[in-house]
C-alpha cells in the first residue's frame, strides 16, 4: 500500500514537473522561420562539401516523405554531386510534377550560394505542415537542389590559401602561359594564414602612402607628389623562372562557359574549356536536366552585387529573347526586386559583361527554360547605402565598426626571395564576395523567396471547364477548357521556336472520338482539326494566365475523362 | 634482312589487296587492314578510342617514329560523314602507301589515321538495305515531335536501295529534264513552268504528318556535332553540340596532343580544290566567320599544291563547309590548319553545243547541263549502266488511285566512284600529303655567337629561324589557348644568368622568319640553346664558352 501511495505521488510530481517545464517554454516563435527545426543548422557560418552533405543527409533522413538525397554524377576529383529533390512525396511524382531546379557555387570562390540553396531546402521541409502555403507548394512542385555544382574547388577554396577571386574556376589544372607546363607557378602562401593577401614594397617608385589614421588602408597619391609604396600583386614567387609571378596557377578555366547555348572558345569566349559540357560537373547537370523535363524554372546563385539576371549573355544572341518571355521574365524579377531588398534586376550582356556559353543561357536558349542568376551580397546590406562593389572606403569601416578587425590581414614584413623585403597584409579571402555571418540569413531568406515566387509561377493547369451539346444522329460535341493559374507558358517562346519540348497532351477517353480539334476562336467557330489521333490533341503550348480550348465530336453515350498531361505543367484530370 | 623480307611481303600484301578487293571494305575489313598496317611496321600503332552505340569501334593509327609527340602532327581523317565511303579507303590506303613507299617521311612528320568517324552510318553501305546512312546507332527525333525515329525508308521495290519516288501530280514541282528525261529538275517557276511530279525519298509517311521520311530511324550524324556553327535542333545535330561518343573521343585525344600541326580530311567539304576566301566583314566580327588574312595565304599555297598532284577540274564543289562539320572546327576552333577534299567527283562532262563558241556565250545561253543529267552523261560515258535504277510504277498507300514510281539515282552514285578508280585517286593524295609535309614549319639555329665580356661574362647571340614556307602557327591559333608558343630555354640556371631568363616565349614565327635573342652569363661550361613546340618540332644548338 505504502508503495503504491509513493509511486502514484511520484507520477503527480513528475506531471506537475513537466506541467511545470511547458510552461517554462525556452522559446518563442518568430514569424517566417522554422521554430524548432528538427535539422539544427547554423545559417551563419559557411560549410566544406562535407559539412553541406551532413546537412542535407539530416534534412533526407528527418523527412523521408518531402526530401530525397541522391548523386547526379561525380565531380572531377571524384565527389559526389549531391542533390536534393524537396516534394510532397504523398502527392504524385516528384519527376511529373512543374519543377524549379536551383544550385549554387559553380564559381568556387562564390560560396554561399550553397548555403542560401541549401537554406531553401531546409526552410520547405521544416515549414511543410506548418504553413498552407507551403503545404500546397510542395503538393504541386519539386524543387532540384544542388547546393554546390563545383565541390571539388569549394573545399579549395576553403582549406587552401586563396584571394577572395580564386580559384573560380574547378580544380583541372591548365597550361596558362602556353609553355607547355600545367599550374607551376601559382600562388604562394608566404605567410602561411591561408590567405592569398597583398604584396607591397617601399620603393622611390612608389605612388601611395599608407593613411596616417589608418595605416591599413594604402591612399594614392597625387601625380606631383612622392608617395611611399608600390604594389606587387598577390602573395607569391616566380616558381618557373620565366620572370612572371603567379602566372600558371589552378584552372583557369570558368566552368561558366561550359554550356551548350552559343558556346564559343576560349579565344573568343575566355575560360571556355574544351567544348559545351566538357567538364564532369556541367555535363552532369545537363543530363539531369535533359531527362528532367518537369524543369519549367531555375535559378543559380553567384556572388557578388546584388543582381537578379537574366539572358542575353550576349548581345549576338539579343533574338534569342523574345518579347513575350522577357515580359515574363520582366514580372518575376521585378517582383524579386522587392523582395530582396538592395537587389536590381539587370540583363548580364548589356549590364554586366559579355557571356557566351554561360548556364543561364542554356537553361533558357538550349531548353527553353526561364532561369535567374543572383549575384549575392552587395554593399546596400551593410550600411544601407550602395557604394558598390570593392569600395575599399566602406570595407575599412566594416571591418573597423561591425567586423572589429576580423576581415584584415594587419601588414607584415617578409623577406622575399625576388623582391627583397616587402610586406603582406589585405582583407581576407572571406570577406568582400562572402557575407559576414551575421548578414547570411536574411539574405538567404529573402533569395529563397524570390525562387518561391518564381517556382510558384511555373506553369499549373486545371480543366476549368467542359461543355456538351448534342449534335443529333447520337453525336456529342464536348468542349473542354484548359487553364493556366499562373504566369509561365508550359512552352516558353524559345521552346516553341525549336519544338525543344514535345507539345501537351489533352486527351478523351472512354468515348467514341469521331473529330478533335482545338479551338482557336470559340465565338467564330474557328478550329484547328488534328486527323490523325483526334483523342489525345496536341495544343502546342498554354500561355500564362490563359485558356485553351478542345474539343471532340463524339459519338454514342457513356462518361468520358479527360487527361491533361504536360511535360512542364505538370498534370490535370476531370471526372464527371 | 628482317626488313627486307617485311618489305617484300607488305609489297606483296598491297598488291594481293589491289588485286583482291572489288568494291570497299566492310567495318571487319578495315579492323583487318589496320591490323595488318599495324604488325607491319614498327612505327605503326593500332588502338581503339572506344565504341560507337553500334558496337563499332573508333579506330586510331598513328604513325610515327621516335620521339613522334615531338613532330609535327597531321590528322588523316575518313569517314567524316557515313555516305563518303571513299575517305575510309583513302585513309586506309594513305597509311599503307605511306609505310611502303615514303617511310622517310616519318622522321619529320608523324601521323594520326582515324579511317572511319562514322562506322554506324557506314555500315549502311554494306547492308542488305543501302542507303546514304548519315546518323549513328542511337534513336533521335529529327523532327521535333516528341517520338523517335518513327518514320524511317521503306524499300517499296524491293530493290535494297532507298532511291526516290515520284508522284504524278497536278500539284508537281518536278518536271522530266530536257536533255534526259530519266531525270527529274525542279519546275522553273520564273519560266511560268508547271510541274508533273511530286518527289520524295522511298518510303511511307508511317507517322501521317504529309512528309515523308523525315524522321530515320538513325542517329546523329558526326560531321554535324562539332562547336563551330553548330547547327542546333537540326535533323541529325541534336540538341546541343559534341553530344555523342564518336566526337568526344575524336576531341579528347586530340586535346592530349598538344603536337598536332594541321587536318587533312576526307569529306563533302572542298577548300583544296578552291581555297577558302578572307573576308574582312566576316573577320572583324567577335566571333570570326572568316578564314583570317595570313591563313588565306596559306590556304592558296596549299590548295596550288593540291592541284598540282591531283589534277581534278572542279565541278560543283561549292561546299567549302557547313554547320557543325569538323573540318571548319579543327580550323576555327582547334586553331590548327585544316583542309578538306572529297577527293573524287562527277566530273562535268562538255555536251556538243558546249565545246564550239566562247565561253561568255555558252554562259548566257544557260546550257550547263543540270547536274543529274551531267551524271548520267558521265555514267554512260563510263559503262556504268547500273548506276540508275529505272523508274518503277508501285502502289502506294499514301497515294491511292494515283501513279506512284520507284526509281532514280542508286544511292552513293554521286559520292562514291567505282572501285577500279580508287587507287590512282589514293596514289595522288598520298603524294600530296606528302608534298604538303615538306612545307611544314622548320626551326633552326643560326648566328649563334659568344662574345667574351670583363670579369668572365659571356653574351650570347642567336637567331631563331623558321625555315619553311609554312609558319609555326596558323594566324588563328596563334590567339588559341591549345596551341604552344614557342618556348626557348638555356640551359643555365637562374643565378649564372645577368641577363635574360632560363626560359621565355615566343608568340610565333611566321614562314621564312627570324627572332634574334640574347643572353649575358656568368661562368664558362657547355650550353644548350632549345626552342620550338611539340608542333613544330625543337631545335637545338649546343656552344662552348
Amino acid at each position: 500500500m505504502k508503495t503504491i501511495i509513493r509511486n502514484t505521488l511520484c507520477i503527480v510530481l513528475c506531471l506537475a514537473a513537466l506541467q511545470y517545464g511547458q510552461a517554462q517554454e525556452k522559446f518563442f516563435r518568430a514569424i517566417g522561420t522554422p521554430h524548432k527545426p528538427k535539422v539544427q543548422v547554423s545559417w551563419n557560418r559557411y560549410y566544406t562539401y562535407e559539412g553541406l552533405r551532413d546537412i542535407m543527409q539530416q534534412i533526407a533522413q528527418a523527412y523521408p516523405d518531402l526530401a530525397k538525397l541522391h548523386s547526379i554524377g561525380k565531380s572531377y576529383q571524384g565527389r559526389d554531386m549531391l542533390m536534393l529533390t524537396i516534394s510532397d512525396f504523398k502527392t504524385g511524382d516528384p519527376d511529373t510534377k512543374p519543377a524549379m531546379y536551383i544550385d549554387g557555387n559553380i564559381h568556387s570562390n562564390e560560396i554561399q550560394g550553397a548555403e542560401f540553396s541549401l537554406y531553401t531546402a531546409w526552410y520547405l521541409t521544416e515549414m511543410f505542415g506548418e504553413l498552407d502555403f507551403i503545404n500546397q507548394l510542395l503538393k504541386d512542385k519539386t524543387f532540384y537542389i544542388i547546393p554546390t555544382i563545383n565541390p571539388d574547388a569549394r573545399n579549395n577554396f576553403m582549406n587552401e590559401p586563396n584571394t577572395p577571386h580564386s580559384p573560380r574556376s574547378g580544380m583541372i589544372v591548365l597550361d596558362n602561359d602556353l609553355d607547355g607546363q600545367a599550374g607551376e607557378d601559382g600562388y604562394d602562401d608566404l605567410n602561411g594564414d591561408n590567405h592569398i593577401t597583398i604584396m607591397i614594397r617601399k620603393s622611390p617608385d612608389g605612388n601611395y602612402i599608407k593613411d596616417p589614421l589608418n595605416p591599413k588602408h594604402l591612399i594614392k597619391v597625387a601625380p606631383e607628389q612622392r608617395g611611399e609604396y608600390e604594389f606587387l600583386g598577390y602573395e607569391g614567387l616566380d616558381n618557373d623562372g620565366d620572370g612572371d609571378v603567379n602566372e600558371d596557377g589552378i584552372g583557369y578555366y570558368d566552368p561558366n562557359r561550359d554550356w551548350g547555348w552559343n558556346w564559343q572558345p576560349d579565344y573568343i569566349q575566355r575560360g571556355a574549356y574544351k567544348y559545351p559540357f566538357s567538364l564532369p560537373e556541367s555535363r552532369s547537370i545537363m543530363e539531369f536536366v535533359m531527362a528532367h523535363p518537369n524543369i519549367a524554372g531555375a535559378q543559380t546563385y553567384h556572388n557578388y552585387g546584388g543582381m537578379i539576371l537574366r539572358g542575353p549573355g550576349a548581345e549576338e544572341d539579343l533574338d534569342t529573347y523574345k518579347k513575350s518571355d522577357v515580359k515574363i521574365y520582366d514580372a518575376i524579377a521585378h517582383k524579386g526586386e522587392e523582395i530582396i531588398t538592395g537587389y536590381k534586376y539587370l540583363v548580364v550582356y548589356k549590364d554586366l559583361y559579355s557571356v557566351f556559353g554561360g548556364e543561364l543561357d542554356w537553361f533558357y536558349g538550349g531548353r527553353g527554360i526561364f532561369c535567374y542568376s543572383n549575384e549575392l551580397m552587395n554593399s546596400y546590406l551593410y550600411f544601407h547605402k550602395n557604394e558598390g562593389r570593392g569600395n575599399r572606403e566602406e570595407e575599412l569601416k566594416v571591418d573597423q565598426y561591425l567586423t572589429f578587425g576580423d576581415a584584415f590581414v594587419e601588414w607584415k614584413e617578409y623577406q622575399h626571395p625576388q623582391y627583397g623585403t616587402i610586406e603582406i597584409g589585405g582583407f581576407k579571402k572571406n570577406f568582400g564576395r562572402a557575407h559576414p555571418g551575421f548578414l547570411m540569413e536574411q539574405d538567404a531568406h529573402r533569395n529563397m523567396a524570390f525562387t518561391i515566387y518564381h517556382a510558384y509561377h511555373t506553369p499549373k493547369l486545371s480543366v476549368t471547364d467542359v461543355a456538351e451539346k448534342s449534335l443529333g444522329n447520337g453525336l456529342r460535341e464536348i468542349t473542354a477548357t484548359i487553364y493556366n493559374e499562373r504566369l509561365i507558358p508550359t512552352h516558353s517562346s524559345q521552346d516553341l521556336k525549336y519544338n525543344i519540348e514535345r507539345p501537351d497532351w489533352v486527351s478523351i477517353d472512354k468515348v467514341n472520338v469521331v473529330a478533335g480539334m482545338v479551338v482557336d476562336d470559340q465565338d467564330f467557330n474557328k478550329v484547328t482539326e488534328q486527323v490523325e489521333h483526334p483523342e489525345k490533341i496536341k495544343v502546342s503550348n498554354i500561355p500564362g494566365m490563359e485558356t485553351v480550348k478542345v474539343r471532340w465530336i463524339v459519338s454514342g453515350n457513356g462518361n468520358y475523362r479527360i487527361n491533361v498531361n504536360s511535360a512542364k505543367g505538370g498534370l490535370a484530370e476531370w471526372v464527371p | 634482312m628482317k626488313t627486307l623480307y617485311a618489305s617484300l611481303f607488305y609489297c606483296l600484301f598491297l598488291t594481293c589487296h589491289a588485286l583482291w578487293a572489288q568494291d570497299y571494305p566492310t567495318n571487319n575489313d578495315i579492323h583487318k587492314r589496320l591490323q595488318d598496317i599495324a604488325k607491319s611496321s614498327k612505327n605503326a600503332n593500332l588502338s581503339s578510342l572506344g565504341t560507337t552505340e553500334g558496337n563499332q569501334d573508333i579506330w586510331l593509327l598513328t604513325l610515327g617514329s621516335d620521339n613522334q609527340d615531338q613532330k609535327p602532327g597531321i590528322v588523316i581523317v575518313g569517314g567524316t560523314e557515313g555516305p563518303h565511303v571513299l575517305g575510309v579507303e583513302l585513309a586506309l590506303q594513305f597509311a599503307e602507301r605511306l609505310l611502303a613507299d615514303h617511310p622517310n617521311v616519318l622522321e619529320h612528320t608523324t601521323f594520326y589515321v582515324f579511317p572511319n568517324m562514322s562506322p554506324d552510318a557506314y555500315a549502311q553501305y554494306h547492308a542488305s538495305l543501302k542507303y546514304e546512312r548519315l546518323g549513328n546507332a542511337i534513336t533521335s527525333d529529327h523532327d521535333r515531335d516528341g517520338s523517335k525515329g518513327e518514320d524511317p525508308y521503306e524499300d517499296l521495290n524491293g530493290d535494297g536501295l532507298i532511291t526516290q519516288m515520284r508522284v504524278k501530280s497536278a500539284l508537281g514541282t518536278y518536271i522530266p529534264a530536257a536533255e534526259d528525261n530519266r531525270m527529274l529538275v525542279k519546275a522553273d517557276r520564273a519560266k511560268g513552268e508547271a510541274g508533273t511530279y511530286l518527289v520524295y525519298t522511298e518510303g511511307i509517311d508511317n507517322d501521317k504528318d504529309h512528309q515523308w521520311n523525315e524522321d530515320p530511324a538513325e542517329g546523329i550524324a558526326f560531321n554535324k556535332t562539332f562547336t563551330y556553327k553548330f547547327p542546333i535542333f537540326e535533323p541529325f545535330a541534336g540538341d546541343y553540340a559534341v553530344s555523342q561518343k564518336e566526337t568526344r573521343y575524336f576531341i579528347d585525344y586530340l586535346f592530349t596532343q598538344p603536337n598536332i600541326y594541321a587536318f587533312i580530311c576526307f569529306g563533302p567539304e572542298n577548300n583544296l580544290s578552291t581555297p577558302l576566301a578572307y573576308n574582312k566583314q566576316g573577320n572583324d566580327k567577335k566571333i570570326i566567320s572568316s578564314i583570317l588574312e595570313e591563313d588565306a595565304t596559306v590556304n592558296k599555297m596549299i590548295s596550288d599544291l593540291y592541284n598540282a598532284n591531283v589534277k581534278a577540274k572542279p565541278y560543283k564543289q561549292t561546299n567549302q563547309g557547313t554547320g557543325g562539320d569538323l573540318f571548319q572546327w579543327a580550323y576555327f576552333h582547334f586553331g590548327r590548319f585544316s583542309f578538306s577534299t572529297p577527293a573524287w567527283w562527277i566530273p562535268e562532262i562538255k555536251t556538243e553545243a558546249k565545246e564550239g563558241g566562247d565561253s561568255k556565250e555558252k554562259k548566257d545561253k544557260e546550257d550547263v547541263l543540270p547536274y543529274e543529267v551531267n551524271v548520267m552523261k558521265w555514267a554512260e560515258q563510263e559503262g556504268l549502266q547500273e548506276l540508275f535504277v529505272p523508274w518503277q510504277p508501285i502502289a502506294h498507300p499514301d497515294f491511292p488511285n494515283q501513279t506512284v514510281e520507284v526509281g532514280g539515282l542508286k544511292p552513293f552514285a554521286t559520292t562514291t566512284p567505282p572501285f577500279r578508280m580508287v587507287d590512282s585517286i589514293a596514289i595522288s593524295h598520298t603524294n600530296f600529303i606528302v608534298e604538303f609535309t615538306k612545307l611544314q614549319p622548320k626551326l633552326e639555329w643560326h648566328n649563334v655567337r659568344t662574345q667574351k665580356l670583363d670579369g668572365g661574362l659571356v653574351r650570347i647571340t642567336a637567331d631563331i629561324y623558321n625555315n619553311a614556307p609554312l609558319p609555326t602557327h596558323s594566324q588563328l591559333g596563334s590567339k588559341s589557348r591549345w596551341l604552344q608558343k614557342l618556348k626557348v630555354s638555356i640551359s643555365k640556371p637562374q643565378e649564372q644568368l645577368v641577363a635574360g631568363n632560363p626560359t621565355q616565349l615566343i608568340d610565333h614565327l611566321k614562314a621564312y622568319e627570324k627572332k634574334t635573342l640574347t643572353w649575358i652569363v656568368k661562368g664558362s661550361g657547355n650550353v644548350t640553346l632549345t626552342a620550338g613546340a611539340p608542333h613544330t618540332a625543337y631545335a637545338t644548338n649546343a656552344l662552348k664558352l
